[in-house]
C-alpha cells in the first residue's frame, strides 16, 4: 500500500504530465510521500519556525497507535509557554498565562491529502522538481522544488528525509526569492512506539480551573451554498469548499470559502459589520500568510492565503453577494 | 464494541488495550467490522480509489434500500459507533458527511480547473496599501484557515505554530 500508492496516484494524473518530464513525476510522487508520511510516521523532535526576523523552536510528537488513532502533541519552547495537542480531529490548545483553554474540531480529514486533482493543479501552476540532496538534523535529505509559473502563488522548497520522506525542512519563497518562512527540524527521532503519556498535557491538571473556549467546536462543516462568488477568481485557483461555521470568539456563524491552486490555498471569512469597529481596510501578514480585510456592503471579508498579497487582493476585490439562503 | 472506539481514540490503558487486540483477533466478526471500518477512514482520507461510479451505486442501493441508514438495531449502532471513533470521522453526523464529501466541490467539475474566462485584472495590488506584521487579532481564522490548506496537510500540525506564534506577538507587548 505504501509504495503502490504514489504509484496508482501518477497513474491516475498521466494525462496531464509530459512523458519527458520525469523530474516532475519525481517531484508529485515526493510530494504524495511526504504528505503520507507525516501522518502515518511516529516521530519526535525539535523544530524551528522562522519569519521575517524571528526565530521560534517547538516541539513536536507525533504517534499513530496500533488502532490508527492519530495524535500530535505541539508545545513552545521560548516565549509564552504554548501547547497544543490533537487527539484525531479534536485540537486543544492551552494557554497557561491567560489561564484559557481552546477546544477546536478540526475538519481537514474530510479533505484527503492531496487527491490526483490537487498534484494535477500543482503540475499546472508550478514547476516541480528533485533538485539534490541536503542534510537537515543529521538527515539525508531529497530537495523538492516549487517554482511558481506565475506572480499569483509562492515557491517553496522541502527537504524529506530519504527512507521516510518525512519532511525535515519547509521553505516558503517571495517572488524575489526571499525567504519568506522556514519550518525545520534540529532535532528529530523517527520511529518509537506510542504511549498513552505522551498525548496528555503538562497542564491536564492544573488547567481544571481554566476557562474553557469551546465555541469552535461544533463546526457545521456539511458545504453550504454562503451566497458569496467570485467575479474573477485567480488563474489556477479553484473553490475547494464552502461552508457556515462558528470560529473561536465569535457569537455568529462565519461564511468560510477556500480557494486553492493545489499546494496554497486562500480563505475568505464574512461576517456581519460589527457596529463598534470602523469599516476600514488593512493589509497584514504572518510567516507567508498574507491577511487582507475590507468591508464589502454591510460585511466585513478578512481573505488570507500563502501567497502574495496581489492574489488575496483579487479575491477580496471580486467578491459579490449573489443572493440565495446565505445571507 | 464502544471498547473498540476508545482504543482508536487512545482512551484505553495498555492493559485494556491488549484485552482488545485479543478481542480483535479472536472474533471474526469483529475484525470484520474493524477492517471495514478502516476501509471507510481510508476512502474518506483519500487513500484509497474508489470505483468512478461509486457514489452512483450508494444512491442505487439507498433508494432500493432505504433501511441502509437504519437497518437493524444491532448492526445499525455498530456501524454508527465506528463512524463515530474514526480518527477519520469529522462529525457527529458521520454519515451524511461521508455522504456530502462525495457532492463536495473538492471532487473535480467539468471546466473547474480552467482558467477563468475573462483575464484576471492586473495582478498588481491597486490600492497602495502597504503590508503590516499581523497583530494577531486574526488568530482564529488564521488556525480556521490551516486545516485547509494542502501545504498544511504535507507540514502536519507544525503550521499550527503560525496562530501559536502571532498570539505570542500579542501578549509579548
Amino acid at each position: 500500500m505504501k509504495t503502490t500508492w504514489p504509484i496508482i496516484l501518477l497513474g491516475l494524473v498521466a494525462p496531464a504530465l509530459a512523458a519527458e518530464d520525469a523530474g516532475r513525476q519525481d517531484g508529485l510522487a515526493w510530494l504524495t510521500k511526504m504528505a503520507n508520511a507525516s501522518r502515518r510516521l511516529n516521530y519526535s523532535g525539535t523544530f524551528v519556525y522562522q519569519h521575517a526576523d524571528r526565530i521560534e523552536t517547538s516541539r513536536i510528537a507525533h504517534f499513530v497507535n496500533p488502532a490508527g488513532g492519530e495524535f500530535e502533541k505541539l508545545e513552545t519552547l521560548d516565549g509564552p509557554a504554548r501547547e497544543v495537542i490533537r487527539t484525531n480531529d479534536q485540537v486543544t490548545c492551552y494557554l497557561p498565562d491567560t489561564k484559557t483553554v481552546i477546544i477546536e474540531k478540526r475538519s481537514a480529514r474530510r479533505f484527503p491529502v492531496l487527491l490526483p486533482e490537487q498534484l494535477s493543479g500543482v503540475a499546472d501552476n508550478y514547476v516541480v522538481s528533485v533538485t539534490g540532496m541536503d542534510r537537515v538534523a543529521g538527515y539525508d535529505c531529497q530537495v523538492v522544488v516549487l517554482e511558481p509559473k506565475d506572480k499569483l502563488r509562492y515557491g517553496h522548497q522541502f527537504c524529506a528525509e530519504t527512507g521516510s520522506a518525512l519532511p525535515l525542512r519547509a521553505r516558503t519563497l517571495s517572488e524575489k526569492n526571499q525567504l519568506l518562512e522556514s519550518f525545520a527540524f534540529t532535532e528529530l527521532k523517527i520511529g518509537g512506539s506510542f504511549n498513552r503519556d505522551q498525548d496528555k498535557s503538562r497542564y491536564a491538571a492544573k488547567s481544571r480551573n481554566w476557562k474553557v473556549d469551546h465555541s469552535a467546536l461544533v463546526l457545521s462543516d456539511v458545504p453550504t451554498d454562503t451566497g458569496w462568488t467570485l467575479t474573477s477568481q485567480p488563474a489556477g485557483f479553484r473553490k475547494l469548499t464552502e461552508l457556515k461555521r462558528s470560529i473561536a470568539g465569535r457569537t455568529v456563524m462565519v461564511s468560510h470559502i477556500v480557494y486553492s491552486d493545489g499546494l496554497a490555498a486562500v480563505s475568505v471569512f464574512i461576517e456581519p459589520l460589527p457596529k463598534t469597529r470602523p469599516a476600514q481596510q488593512s493589509l497584514s501578514h504572518q510567516g507567508a500568510v498574507t491577511i487582507y480585510v475590507r468591508p464589502v456592503a454591510d460585511h466585513m471579508v478578512t481573505v488570507l492565503g500563502e501567497t502574495p498579497a496581489a492574489t488575496v487582493m483579487q479575491i477580496a476585490n471580486s467578491l459579490e453577494f449573489r443572493g440565495g439562503r446565505g445571507k | 464494541m464502544d471498547k473498540i472506539s476508545q482504543w482508536m481514540d487512545g482512551e484505553l490503558s495498555g492493559h485494556e488495550t491488549q484485552n482488545q487486540i485479543t478481542r480483535v483477533k479472536q472474533d471474526a466478526e469483529l475484525h470484520r467490522s474493524w477492517g471495514l471500518f478502516h476501509l471507510i477512514g481510508d476512502v474518506m482520507r483519500g487513500e484509497r480509489a474508489l470505483s468512478q461510479d461509486f457514489e452512483q451505486r450508494v444512491a442505487v442501493r439507498l433508494a432500493r434500500e432505504p433501511a441502509v441508514l437504519a437497518p437493524r438495531h444491532r448492526v445499525a449502532s455498530r456501524f454508527t459507533t465506528y463512524a463515530l471513533s474514526a480518527a477519520a470521522s469529522l462529525s457527529a453526523v458521520a454519515l451524511v458527511g461521508w455522504l456530502a464529501f462525495f457532492n463536495n466541490p473538492l471532487v473535480p467539475q467539468p471546466g473547474i480547473a480552467q482558467a477563468p474566462a475573462t483575464p484576471p485584472p492586473a495582478a498588481v495590488p491597486s490600492e497602495q496599501l502597504a503590508s503590516v506584521p499581523s497583530d494577531g487579532k486574526m488568530n482564529e481564522y488564521l488556525i480556521a484557515h490551516q486545516e485547509f490548506s494542502p501545504s498544511t496537510e504535507i507540514q502536519g500540525l507544525a503550521p499550527y505554530i503560525r496562530g501559536v506564534s502571532s498570539s505570542r506577538q500579542v501578549e509579548g507587548r
